[in-house]
C-alpha cells in the first residue's frame, strides 16, 4: 500500500493454524465467482500468526500499534455504506512503535461464536474475515482474509413428514406427503402425490425448489424467489387413484440451510413448490415450507442406516389408511384439531389459510402472470446441463438410496392391489 | 391434394428430425465415451433420449425412434459394464443420473444405469428392481409410459431372480420377479387401457387400431412371467394368476380383457391352465360385454383337449373346492359348469357365441372322453335348451337359412358325424335327433344328406328294427313331408337325388339274421310309407328286394327253418303289399317290374304253394298292363318283359301258363304300331318253345306249331310295314328268332323256311337305297348268315343243325 512511493511499507500475511489440514469451503463471492475458504464452525478457536513483511529492509516502519480483528458483518447491498457488524473482536498484537524487522505475531480467538453461516444472496451477504492491521499516521495498512463458517444442526431423525391434502373443488384433489419437514443439505426428499380427484387434463408435474430471500424490515422489506431446481416427477395426465413417487437428491443443488431472521437483516427460506400444468398451460401450485440444515459431515458417514429414504408408494390404500389412523398427527390443516404437529406445521407455513374444514385451497395462477416466469412449458435442457456441470465435482455422498432398505417390505400388504398378496407359503417345502 | 401436409408425411418428417438428433447425440456420447468422459457422455445421452419426450408422433414412428434410441443406448450400458467389471465403479451413478430435471430421460437413464449395478452386484438386485419399477410411475402419459416400461421389461429379461432359495435374501427370489413383472403389467395395461379413453370420440377407430398395435407390449409381460422357470404350478396359482386376472378383469376394457386372456392362454403351459381352470373360467365371467368371450374360452378348450389327447387322457386333474379339499374332476365337467355359469351370466351375450361355445365343449367332450358318450349328449342337451331360447326369442320355430345361428347349429350337429364316423353312435345320443329339428327345412335337408353320404361313405349296417326307426327318425324331413316345405316343387332334380340317396340308405338296413331282417324291413316300410307317392317309388323298391334277397336266404335255410315255407310265403305277401301300395300310388311301370321280378324269384324259391302266387305276381303285372300302361312304346317294353319274365318263369302247369301265354299274344298282337306288334309276337314265339339250355328239362308244354305261327304271323305283319327299310330290319331280326328257336330245338323251323326269309331279305335290301341304317341292317343280315354258315360248317351235336340250307 505505497501510495506515494515513499516511506517505508510493509505487506502483512495472515496465516492461519492448520491451514493445510482444515477443511475448505466453496462460498461464493459478491460478483458470483466461488472461492475457497477455510472452513469453521461455531464456536470453534481460530488463531494463526501475523506476518509483517518490511518492503525496505533496513529502515524502520513506524506506527501506532498492530491489531488483528475477527469480524462477522452483515451487507446489505441496498445500503452500502452500512455494514452491520454482529462480531468484532479485537486482538492487540503490539503497542506503537518501531517495526524494524519482519515480525511474525501469534493471534488466538478463542471458542469464538459463530452464529450464523456464510451467505450471499442477491441482496445480501454475511461473511466473516480477519482484519490485521499496522495503524498509522495516515494510512493504516490493512489486510482482510475471508474465513467460511458453516451452522451444523442435528435434529432427530425422527420422522417428521407434511402430508396434506389441497386442491381446487371440483377440479384437482391431491394429496401430497414428503417424508419429512426438514431436510440436510445432502439429504433426499422422498414422498409421493396421490390424486383424490383429477378433473383437468394435466400435462406434467414438477417440484421446485425455490429460495426467498428477505432482506430489511418493515417497509424496507426486499423479497427475492430464486429457482434453485427445477424437477420434472410426472409426466403426462394421471388419473384419479394413481399415486406418483417424488425422490429429489438435494447434494446437487446450490443450497443453504434455512436462514431465519438473522440479526434482524435477512431470512432465507426455502420453499418446496408443486406445480402442476394443464394442457392449457394453466398452473396450479402448492408452496410448502421446508427447513434446510446442514449436517456435521461426521456424522453423515452412518447416515442413518435404519433410516429409510423411501416412502412406500406402493399403494395409495395404506397411506390413506395411514393417514386416517393417524390423523392425530397428520399436518392436515384441520383448526379445530391443534396438535404438536399441525403446530409445527403451521409455524413452517403461517400463511396458510385456515378456513375451512376441507382439503385446502391450491393456488391456480392466471396464465399471462406465468409467461415471465418460466419460459414455456417444459423443463429446459439447460437444466441437465447444469446438472451433469456440477456432476463432475466428486460427492462425498457414499451411498446409494436404494442400497437403504426400503419400507416396502414391511408395509402391510394393501388393498388396492391383492394381486401382489401372496399367500403365506404354509408347508409348502418349494419355497 | 392441397398445400397441407398430408399426416403421414408430417410423421415422416417429424420422425426423421428426431432420428437426426439422435443421430448426432449418439455420436457424440459415443464419442466422449471413447475419451471416458462420462459425465459428457451421459449428457448427450440424456440429449438423445429428450427426443422421448415428443406427444407428435403416431405409435409406429414412436416406436422406431424408441428401437434407434434404445439401441444407442446399449453402448452406454456396455461401456459401464465394462468399465464396473474393471473395477472402476463411479461413484453414485445411480443418484447422479437422477438430477436429470425431465422425468422421461431420467427414467431410461436410470434404468440402464441400474441395470449396470444390478448386473455387477446382484446384491442390489432386489431393492433395484423394486425401485425401478415403482420409480417408473412418474410417466404417466400411456405412450410414454408404455415404452418406458416396456424398456425396464427388455433391461431385465436376464436378471430377474429366478430361484426359490436365494443365497442372500437381497438377490431377492423369483417371489420378487413375480411382483416386479406383475407390477409393470399392471401399469403398463392401466396406461394402456387409458389411452382409449383419451382424446376425441371421432377418433375412436384410429385409437383402437394404435392401442392394437401396442398390444404386444403389454402381452410382454406375460411372456415375461411365463419365461420364469421356477414358478411351479403352485407358485402359479397362488401368485402369478391371481395378479393377472385381477387386473384383467378389473381394467373393465374389453380390447385389453381379450387380447390378455388370450395371452395367459398361449404362454403358459397347459399344466398351469389346468391346475387353474376354475380361476380363469370365473373370471371369464367377470369380463366386460363387449368381451369376445367365446373365442378365449375356445382357445382354452382347444389347447387342453389337443393336450389330453398327446397325454392319452392321461391328466390330473383336480380343483380345490371350497372348503379347501381337492377333489379330482374331469376336464368336460369343469368347463362345462364353467361355460353354463358364463351362458347365463352374460345376457348379452350373442346367440351364435353361445352356440359356439357348445361347438367347443362338444369338441372337447369327443377328443378328451371318447370313451363317455353322455357328455356329448350333454352338450347337446344344452344346445337344444340355447335353440329353444332363441325361437322363443325370435318368434320362429326354425333357424333361418344363413344366419350366424344357423351357421353354427350347422357345424354342432355335423361334428359328432364327423367324428364317430357312425350313425349308430349318432342315434344313441338322444338330444341328437331333436337338434336336427331346429334347423330349416334346408338345413335339416343338407344335415340329412350329410348323414346318409356318411353311412355310405363308411358301409355302415343299421341291423335292429329300432335302429332304422332311429336313422329314419334322423332323416325325418326326407321320410315325409314337412309342415314347413316349400310349397312349391322348388327343384325336382334335387328331390330325386335325396330320395336315391335315401334309397341307397335303406339298402344298408340290413342284418345277418333272416328273421331280423325281416323285422327290419318291415319297420322301414312302415315308416317309409307315410312319405307320399313321390317318395315311395324311391324308397320302396329297394325294400322289395330286401325282400326278395330274404326270402332267397331263407331258401338256404330250409334245412335249419322248418318254418322257411310259411316265412317265404310271409314275405311275398309283404312284397305284395308293398307293390300294390305303389299301385295305389298310380304308379304302373315300377310295380309292373317289381311284380314280375317277384315272380321270378318265387318261381325260383319254389316253396309251398309258390305257382299260385307266382301266378298271381304275374297277373298283377299283367293286369297292370293292361289297366295303366297306355303309351306305345311304354307297352312294347312292359310286354315284352312280361314275355322274358313267363319264359324264365318253369313253375306253372298248363292251367296257369295256358291262359297267360294266350293272354300275351293277343296282347302282343293288338299294339298299335306293326313294327312293334311285329316284334312282339315274334318274342310270344318263345311263350311256345322254351329251349332246354342250362340242364332244364324239356318243357312239357312246348308247342311247337303255335311258336311258328306266332313268327309266321310277325313275319307277316312285317310285310305290312310300308317302308322297306323297317321291313328289311324286322325281317332280318325275324331270321335271327328263326334260327334261335330252331337251335333249341323247333323241328318246325324248317331250312327251307329259312331260307324264304333269307331271300325275301335279300329281296328288299336289294330295293333299298343306300343309307347308314340300310348297312347296318346289311351288316345284322350278314352276321346272321355267317352264323349260320358256321352252324352248317361245325354243326353243334346238341342242337339241330341246317340241313338242306344252301347260302349262296
Amino acid at each position: 500500500m505505497s501510495f506515494f512511493g515513499f516511506g517505508q511499507t510493509a505487506d502483512i500475511e495472515i496465516v492461519f493454524d492448520d491451514a493445510d489440514k482444515r477443511k475448505v469451503a466453496e462460498v461464493k463471492t459478491d460478483d458470483g465467482k466461488k472461492e475457497k475458504l477455510l472452513l469453521y464452525y461455531d464456536g470453534e478457536t481460530v488463531s494463526g500468526k501475523v506476518n509483517v513483511t518490511l518492503r525496505k529492509p533496513g529502515s524502520k516502519l513506524e506506527h501506532q500499534g498492530i491489531k488483528v480483528e475477527l469480524i462477522g458483518q452483515i451487507e446489505l447491498f441496498y445500503d452500502r455504506g452500512n455494514h452491520h457488524e454482529f462480531i468484532s473482536l479485537v486482538k492487540e498484537l503490539a503497542r506503537p512503535g518501531d517495526l524494524l524487522q519482519h515480525t511474525s505475531y501469534p493471534f488466538e480467538f478463542a471458542n469464538v461464536e459463530k452464529p450464523y453461516e456464510v451467505y450471499t444472496g442477491s441482496n445480501v451477504r454475511l461473511r466473516y474475515f480477519l482484519r490485521a492491521t499496522i495503524v498509522r499516521r495516515l494510512t493504516d495498512i490493512t489486510k482482510e482474509v475471508d474465513i467460511a463458517v458453516h451452522t451444523l444442526c442435528s435434529y432427530p431423525d425422527v420422522l417428521n413428514s407434511i402430508k396434506m391434502e389441497v386442491g381446487i373443488e371440483d377440479c384437482l384433489h391431491i394429496e401430497f406427503e414428503y417424508n419429512k419437514s426438514k431436510y440436510h443439505l445432502k439429504d433426499v426428499i422422498v414422498g409421493k402425490i396421490y390424486f383424490l380427484l383429477v378433473r383437468i387434463k394435466i400435462k406434467h408435474m414438477e417440484i421446485s425448489i425455490i429460495k426467498r430471500e428477505t432482506t430489511g424490515s418493515g417497509p424496507n422489506t426486499f423479497t427475492e424467489n430464486e429457482t434453485v431446481a427445477k424437477y420434472e416427477i410426472m409426466d403426462g395426465a394421471p388419473v384419479r387413484g394413481e399415486s406418483i413417487p417424488i425422490r429429489v437428491f438435494l447434494a446437487g443443488y446450490d443450497l443453504t440451510p434455512t436462514m431465519r431472521d438473522i440479526n434482524n437483516k435477512f431470512s432465507v427460506r426455502y420453499y418446496l413448490n408443486l406445480v402442476l400444468m394443464d394442457t392449457e398451460d394453466r398452473r396450479y401450485f402448492k408452496q410448502q415450507e421446508v427447513i434446510l440444515w446442514r449436517k456435521s459431515d461426521k456424522s453423515r458417514l452412518p447416515l442413518h442406516p435404519h433410516h429409510p429414504q423411501t416412502v412406500s408408494y406402493q399403494g395409495h390404500q395404506s397411506l390413506r389408511k395411514q393417514s386416517v389412523s393417524s390423523d392425530d398427527n397428520s399436518a392436515r390443516a384441520t383448526p379445530s384439531n391443534p396438535d404438536p404437529e399441525n403446530v409445527m406445521q403451521r409455524s413452517v407455513s403461517p400463511s396458510m389459510p385456515e378456513k375451512q374444514n376441507g382439503p385446502l385451497q391450491m393456488e391456480r395462477e392466471k396464465p399471462e402472470a406465468f409467461i415471465d416466469k418460466l419460459a414455456g412449458a417444459h423443463i429446459n435442457e439447460n437444466d441437465t446441463n447444469d446438472t451433469s456441470d456440477e456432476i463432475e465435482e466428486p460427492k462425498p455422498v457414499e451411498k446409494l438410496p436404494v442400497v437403504e432398505k426400503p419400507l416396502i417390505a414391511e408395509k402391510p400388504q394393501i388393498a388396492e392391489k391383492p394381486t401382489l398378496n401372496r399367500p403365506e407359503p404354509a408347508g409348502s417345502p418349494s419355497q | 391434394m392441397t398445400n397441407q401436409v398430408s399426416p403421414v408425411e408430417e410423421q415422416e418428417k417429424l420422425l426423421e428430425e428426431a432420428l437426426n438428433i439422435v443421430k448426432v447425440q449418439a455420436f457424440q456420447m459415443k464419442r466422449c465415451l471413447d475419451k471416458s468422459k462420462l459425465m459428457d457422455a451421459l449428457k448427450h445421452a440424456s440429449t438423445m433420449l429428450g427426443e422421448l419426450r415428443t406427444s407428435l408422433l403416431s405409435p409406429k414412428s414412436y416406436y422406431e425412434l424408441y428401437m434407434a434410441i434404445t439401441d444407442e443406448l446399449r453402448h452406454l450400458e456396455l461401456y459401464l459394464l465394462e468399465e464396473f467389471q474393471k473395477g472402476r465403479k463411479v461413484a453414485d451413478l445411480y443418484e447422479l443420473v437422477q438430477y436429470a430435471g425431465n422425468i422421461v430421460p431420467r427414467l431410461y437413464l436410470l434404468i440402464t444405469v441400474g441395470l449396470v449395478y444390478i448386473k455387477t452386484n446382484t446384491n442390489l438386485r432386489r431393492d433395484l428392481l423394486k425401485d425401478l419399477v415403482e420409480m417408473c410411475r412418474g410417466v404417466q402419459h400411456p405412450l410414454r409410459g408404455l415404452f418406458l416400461r416396456n424398456y425396464l421389461l427388455q433391461c431385465t429379461r436376464n436378471v430377474l431372480p429366478d430361484t426359490h432359495e436365494a443365497p442372500n435374501e437381497n438377490e431377492g427370489t423369483v417371489r420378487d420377479a413375480v411382483d416386479f413383472v406383475l407390477m409393470n403389467f399392471a401399469e403398463m395395461n392401466k396406461l394402456w387401457v387409458r389411452m382409449q379413453h383419451q382424446g376425441h370420440s371421432r377418433d375412436k377407430e384410429r385409437r383402437e387400431r394404435e392401442r392394437s398395435e401396442l398390444r404386444i407390449l403389454v402381452g410382454t409381460n406375460l411372456v415375461r412371467l411365463s419365461q420364469l422357470e421356477s414358478v411351479t404350478v403352485e407358485d402359479y396359482r397362488r401368485m402369478v394368476l391371481p395378479g393377472i386376472l385381477e387386473q384383467v378383469v378389473s381394467c373393465r376394457d374389453a380390447i385389453a380383457q381379450e387380447y390378455l386372456m388370450e395371452c395367459i392362454i398361449q404362454v403358459f403351459p397347459d399344466e398351469f391352465h389346468l391346475a387353474n381352470l376354475q380361476p380363469f373360467l370365473k373370471s371369464c365371467a367377470e369380463l366386460q360385454p363387449g368381451v369376445n368371450i367365446k373365442n378365449i374360452i375356445i382357445a382354452l378348450i382347444e389347447r387342453l383337449a389337443s393336450y389330453s389327447q398327446r397325454n392319452e387322457g392321461n391328466m390330473n386333474l383336480s380343483v380345490v373346492l371350497e372348503d379347501g379339499q381337492e377333489q379330482e374332476v374331469q376336464l368336460f365337467e369343469v368347463f362345462s359348469d364353467q361355460v353354463a355359469a358364463i351362458t347365463q351370466s352374460r345376457v348379452d351375450m350373442p346367440q351364435e357365441d353361445m352356440l359356439s361355445l357348445q361347438l367347443a365343449l362338444l369338441k372337447l367332450a369327443q377328443r378328451c372322453h371318447p370313451d363317455k358318450l353322455n357328455y356329448v349328449d350333454r352338450v347337446l342337451a344344452h344346445t337344444d335348451k340355447i335353440c329353444a331360447d332363441i325361437h322363443q326369442s325370435s318368434g320362429q320355430s326354425t333357424l333361418e337359412h344363413h344366419t350366424p345361428v344357423f351357421k353354427e347349429l350347422m357345424k354342432i350337429i355335423k361334428l359328432p358325424c364327423d367324428h364317430y364316423k357312425n350313425i349308430l353312435v349318432l342315434i344313441k345320443l338322444s338330444n341328437y335327433a331333436p337338434l336336427i329339428r331346429h334347423l330349416s327345412y334346408q338345413g335339416r335337408v343338407m344335415i340329412a344328406v350329410h348323414l346318409i353320404n356318411d353311412v355310405l361313405e363308411t358301409n355302415t349296417a343299421i341291423s335292429t328294427p329300432q335302429d332304422v326307426e332311429a336313422v329314419l327318425g334322423l332323416l325325418d324331413v326326407l321320410v315325409k313331408d314337412q309342415p314347413d316345405q316349400p310349397p312349391s316343387e322348388s327343384d325336382v332334380e334335387d328331390f330325386v337325388e335325396e330320395q336315391g340317396l335315401l334309397a341307397r340308405l335303406i339298402h344298408h338296413f340290413k342284418s345277418d339274421s333272416a328273421d331280423q331282417q325281416y323285422l327290419i324291413t318291415s319297420t322301414a316300410r312302415k315308416i317309409l310309407q307315410g312319405g307320399g307317392a313321390r317318395r315311395i317309388q324311391h324308397t320302396f323298391p329297394p325294400l322289395v328286394f330286401h325282400a326278395y334277397r330274404l326270402a332267397f336266404v331263407y331258401k338256404d335255410l330250409k334245412d335249419q327253418d322248418e318254418m322257411w315255407e310259411k316265412k317265404c310265403q310271409k314275405i311275398f305277401q309283404f312284397c305284395h303289399q308293398t307293390i300294390t301300395m305303389l299301385v295305389k300310388a298310380e304308379l304302373a311301370e315300377l310295380p309292373l317290374r317289381l311284380y314280375l321280378q317277384g315272380a321270378l324269384a318265387i318261381s325260383e324259391i319254389g316253396f309251398a304253394n309258390h305257382e299260385t302266387i307266382a301266378y298271381e305276381f304275374l297277373s298283377q303285372a299283367f293286369s297292370l298292363y293292361e289297366d295303366e300302361i297306355s303309351d306305345s312304346k311304354a307297352q312294347l317294353a312292359a310286354i315284352t318283359l312280361i314275355i322274358a319274365t313267363f319264359e324264365q318263369i318253369n313253375c306253372f302247369g298248363a292251367e296257369n301258363a295256358e291262359p297267360m301265354r294266350t293272354q300275351c299274344a293277343l296282347a302282343a298282337s293288338k299294339l298299335l304300331k306293326k313294327p312293334d306288334q311285329s316284334r312282339a309276337v315274334a318274342l310270344c314265339s318263345h311263350l311256345f318253345w322254351k329251349g332246354t339250355r342250362d340242364g332244364r328239362p324239356v318243357w312239357a308244354l312246348n308247342d311247337a306249331s303255335r311258336a311258328l305261327d306266332c313268327l309266321k304271323k310277325a313275319a307277316r305283319v312285317a310285310q305290312q310295314c310300308m317302308d322297306g327299310g323297317v321291313q328289311a330290319q324286322l325281317l332280318a331280326e325275324l331270321l335271327g328268332r328263326y334260327a334261335l328257336l330252331r337251335e333249341r330245338g323247333n323241328q318246325s323251323l324248317t331250312p327251307s323256311l329259312i331260307d324264304a326269309i333269307i331271300q325275301k331279305i335279300r329281296e328288299e335290301l336289294a330295293n333299298l337305297d343306300q343309307s347308314e341304317e340300310v348297312e347296318q341292317i346289311t351288316k345284322h343280315f350278314h352276321n346272321t348268315l355267317q352264323h349260320l354258315k358256321n352252324r352248317i360248317e361245325s354243326p353243334d351235336p346238341e342242337s339241330l343243325g341246317y340241313e338242306g340250307l344252301t347260302l349262296s
